[in-house]
């Protein structure tokens, strides 16, 4: 399998072997050997299904397929990258905050309830899932990965949510009363609450 | 003259008498001794080869080479930063000469060398072919000489060996920092990456570095 290290925090390294990482268009700033670049489909390589429903729910992600056998260097607007690993596992994302996926994974596209409406972010995240690794991307800082437990929901900023993985149950909390009506709240008006046992990554920066 | 980093940001140089540093005008963020600061005329240190003074000054101002500034001399320690971008010190043996854009030059000793060549001197017609089409302009700036240069970057930068196991090495233009040694610089256009590599505007040209030496690469395809 194709391996994934960071070189510092905000540059990943792929060091292929005649196998295929998968990468958000345009990341590549630099790379050794004899690798090649193409696009992954509009689907993001997991066929027409997928790509349908990416069109039609605009949860838009581009990836390119870097295959052959060297070093690949990958970076996005100086963001911080974490590498997480997945194992039989699903990982819920938000589509920008990814970076590559490697080894046997699979995306795709979730309803993700009427949250996205008001806070802008769409009505659907992207889903992977399956074995191997997976960089995410986090803007101002480390990503930060706070535990959830049926005892602590954790509600979060929508625009600094990253990524979930767990028994989680994902849902979209408004906090208008006539306090925000009139101008004097707190300015966070909506938020999204996670119930359950799992792990939830935000980013020190909102979106 | 000792140059180190306080923090990635912030750079700290030591001056001695009869010692001098050049910086980009404006980066200077504090200074602690006895230290006087003078506009760095153009004209007169290296301007282009064969011309000089304020033929040499409007040569650079037409290139877009034009970066105004300042050197810092007298016996003290100077602090330099710009726009919260990452420093990287390059110590220079002499040896080979580093070429970089001069907007991403912090500082450097004053017994460095620094001149402006156009890009058709590395590589002909090609090399001003690269320049149009990278968005590096025509002209890059070459520094030479025993000493130590602090070069910006957008996210940090990290060193990259051509020449060694891996051979070549390709870069993404927006992502090329500088790089130092015998290098050869060309464009590649592969109609495969036009549309997967490249920001927004599908934009297809790689820099592909052979030859021997270092290329620096930042983390992120941001320019400034």
């Amino acid at each position: 399998m194709a391996q994934l290290r960071m070189q510092g925090h905000r540059v990943l390294v792929a060091d292929l072997t005649g196998d295929t990482v998968r990468a958000i268009t345009g990341s590549m700033v630099a790379y050794e050997g004899k690798v090649a670049f193409k696009s992954a489909g509009m689907g993001g390589g997991d066929g027409f299904k997928a790509a349908l429903k990416r069109k039609v729910t605009g949860e838009s992600i581009s990836l390119m397929e870097m295959s052959g056998t060297g070093t690949v260097y990958l970076a996005v607007d100086a963001q911080d990258i974490t590498i997480v690993e997945l194992t039989n596992d699903v990982m819920n994302v938000e589509a920008s905050q990814l970076l590559a996926l490697a080894g046997d994974l699979r995306t795709d596209v979730k309803f993700s309830g009427l949250r996205g409406a008001t806070s802008g972010q769409g009505l659907f995240t992207t889903t992977v899932s399956g074995t191997g690794h997976v960089a995410l991307l986090s803007a101002g800082g480390p990503l930060i990965a706070l535990e959830v437990t049926p005892q602590y929901p954790l509600v979060a900023d929508p625009d600094a949510f990253v990524a979930f993985r767990g028994a989680l149950n994902q849902s979209f909390v408004t906090d208008v009363t006539w306090r925000s009506a009139l101008g004097g709240g707190n300015g966070e008006a909506f938020s999204l609450r996670f119930d359950g046992q799992g792990v939830v990554y935000i980013q020190p920066e909102e979106r | 003259m000792t140059m180190e980093l306080v923090n990635s940001k912030v750079l700290k140089v030591g001056v001695q008498h009869g010692q001098t540093v050049t910086a980009r005008k404006g980066s200077m963020l504090y200074y602690k001794g006895d230290v006087t600061f003078t506009p760095h005329s153009m004209g007169g240190g290296g301007g282009m080869p064969g011309f000089s003074g304020v033929a040499g000054m409007a040569g650079r101002m037409m290139q877009g080479e034009h970066v105004a500034l300042m050197v810092a001399q007298g016996a003290g320690e100077v602090f330099y930063g710009l726009e919260g971008l990452y420093v990287e010190i390059i110590p220079l043996d002499g040896s080979s000469m580093l070429t970089v854009e001069a907007d991403r030059l912090l500082a450097y000793e004053g017994h460095v060398q620094t001149s402006i060549v156009p890009l058709t001197s590395q590589g002909g017609i090609r090399g001003a072919v690269r320049g149009a089409m990278t968005g590096q302009g025509m002209f890059t700036t070459q520094v030479s000489g025993q000493g130590t240069v602090a070069v910006l970057s957008h996210g940090g930068c990290f060193p990259l060996q051509v020449g060694g196991y891996g051979g070549e090495v390709v870069v993404d233009p927006q992502a090329y920092v500088g790089h130092l040694g015998n290098i050869t610089v060309d464009l590649s256009a592969s109609v495969g990456f036009r549309d997967v590599v490249g920001r927004g505007s599908g934009e297809a040209t790689q820099l592909k570095m052979s030859g021997q030496g270092t290329v620096w690469v930042q983390a992120s395809e941001k320019k400034f």
